[in-house]
């Protein structure tokens, strides 16, 4: 089942100079830790001039659609699955 | 005499995303992976399914089913709406692949591609190799989830033949040595281009399989089954020959919808009208043109249906004279009926640079550069920043949504 949520939550990342990408490691929301194993997917896209970034990762329980605004520098939770239909 | 079978090497690779959006769907949640999903226009039971998982794809769940009938051929799959930019990110990666191997690359959808290696240094290697190092590369640049079939061919229609051959993950090649038992092995309909109405014709003529088809007489396809030059372009192209490189220049820029909430309320149907024709028109300023024809279609939900286009004299390019087409073609309706479905379109165009300036500034051209503003403004800040008044209350309709077939728009993204 999956869940529009679409609040702002703090993320801790990492960035890998050797292979030039962003790994989000750990997600803070509703007082809440969430360790990511795994990104699925990383895309972008554009509103206006803007560019999001959105990235989809998940752990064993749970996956997350992550957006990054460029703009502002925010993170917000769009979206969160577990995997199983509803 | 009869044409032979083209004997050269083959030089044209077709490439197919298995189950793209399912797939590309299930690469970016984990989660989801091995599991019967499909993604559908809607998520409702009337929503229609575009693109089932491979895994769905074994309980018989196809395309086009409703999300109802998917439902009742397998309780738990898991429904999934549309997400357009993550296919599209996943489009432009796949042709920025193809572009190493050669610079002949044609998109021919979202989840397809056809790749010319005629004339160039990549075909000094086998073929094989090429597709099995791009099979890699998609894996390891785009996502190890993603799979796709290959079809290598010595022209465009055999090798979209061969990429459809084994899914997913297949890899086919069809030369002049292995046509005919390939031909034995699938059915009229399995050939692109040909649906159940073109089979009807052909066993018409007493054409059952695609191996008669090839055997079938130059004259009997031009003169009998086809009664065109269609029947001579068939003639050849199962033969091997190519006759399908080439890229049409786009005539008509087309918006639809179908309604989530089928309605004939006047008010709602000409808010949806309006932003389809805001989306047509941003589509036809970019490129460059105003337009001089309209076509409008309605679909009833008794499935019956309105269409009618004109040409006008003068030319369009904001969205409110294009849009006072529509309605004026609109209104040419007969009945008014619960509608299920929108389309406009507009055609004939005109680029832009040619159009007669005055040497003061007409209503026109004041409403012309307002548009250009709008449209500035709207590239800077995100779609429907500004709309016309109209579209008031019309966020939720008409969603983005990936179109079938060509995508040339999406070309301009990559140079």
């Amino acid at each position: 089942m999956s869940e529009i949520i679409n609040e702002k939550v703090s993320v801790i990342t990492v960035y890998d100079s050797e292979k030039g990408v962003v790994i989000p490691k750990k997600i803070k929301w509703q007082n809440r830790i969430y360790t990511i194993d795994k990104i699925g997917y990383h895309h972008t896209l554009k509103e206006g001039r803007k560019l999001i970034h959105i990235f989809s990762v998940a752990n064993a329980s749970i996956a997350l659609k992550l957006r990054f605004d460029s703009e502002t520098l925010h993170w917000t939770l769009e979206e969160i699955s577990d995997g199983i239909a509803s | 005499m009869e044409l032979p079978l083209n004997t050269n090497a083959p030089a044209v690779m077709h490439i197919d995303l298995n189950s793209c959006f399912a797939t590309a769907e299930q690469q970016a949640n984990p989660l989801l992976r091995g599991k019967p999903i499909a993604v559908a226009a809607y998520t409702t039971d009337n929503g229609c399914i575009l693109s089932p998982s491979i895994e769905a794809k074994k309980y018989g769940i196809k395309t086009g089913m409703r999300v109802r009938e998917a439902r009742l051929l397998y309780r738990k799959i898991i429904i999934l709406p549309p997400d357009p930019p993550k296919y599209r990110d996943i489009h432009l990666k796949f042709c920025i692949i193809f572009r190493d191997y050669s610079s002949n690359v044609f998109p021919k959808s979202i989840d397809e591609a056809v790749i010319d290696f005629s004339d160039t240094p990549a075909l000094k290697n086998k073929l094989t190799n090429i597709a099995r190092e791009i099979k890699s590369r998609i894996k390891k640049e785009i996502g190890e989830w993603i799979v796709c079939s290959i079809g290598i061919s010595i022209n465009r229609f055999l090798a979209k033949l061969g990429s459809s051959l084994h899914k997913p993950d297949g890899l086919d090649v069809i030369t002049y040595k292995n046509l005919e038992d390939i031909y034995k092995k699938v059915s009229l309909v399995d050939l692109y281009g040909i649906n159940t109405r073109y089979q009807a014709r052909l066993n018409a003529f007493g054409i059952f399989t695609p191996l008669d088809f090839l055997h079938a007489e130059r004259d009997v396809l031009i003169h009998q089954v086809f009664r065109s030059i269609v029947g001579h372009y068939w003639y050849l192209r199962l033969r091997g020959w190519e006759i399908d490189n080439v890229e049409f220049e786009r005539k008509s820029f087309g918006q639809q919808y179908a309604l989530g909430k089928w309605t004939s309320d006047s008010k709602t149907l000409s808010q949806l009208l309006m932003k389809l024709t805001e989306k047509m028109g941003r589509r036809l300023r970019r490129a460059g043109f105003s337009a001089r024809g309209i076509h409008v279609a309605v679909t009833y939900s008794d499935w019956s249906y309105f269409h009618h286009g004109e040409t006008f004299s003068q030319e369009m390019f904001t969205t409110s004279e294009l849009f006072k087409k529509v309605m004026f073609i609109f209104n040419k309706q007969t009945d008014r009926k619960i509608v299920c479905k929108l389309e406009v379109s507009c055609f004939h165009f005109v680029p832009k640079q040619y159009i007669p300036l005055t040497l003061f500034e007409t209503d026109k051209e004041r409403q012309w550069k307002a548009t250009e503003a709008a449209d500035e403004i709207n590239d800077r800040f995100g779609e429907f920043v500004i709309t016309p008044a109209l579209m008031l209350d019309t966020k939720d309709f008409v969603p983005d949504r990936i179109a079938f077939g060509n995508v040339k728009e999406l070309r301009n993204l990559m140079n």
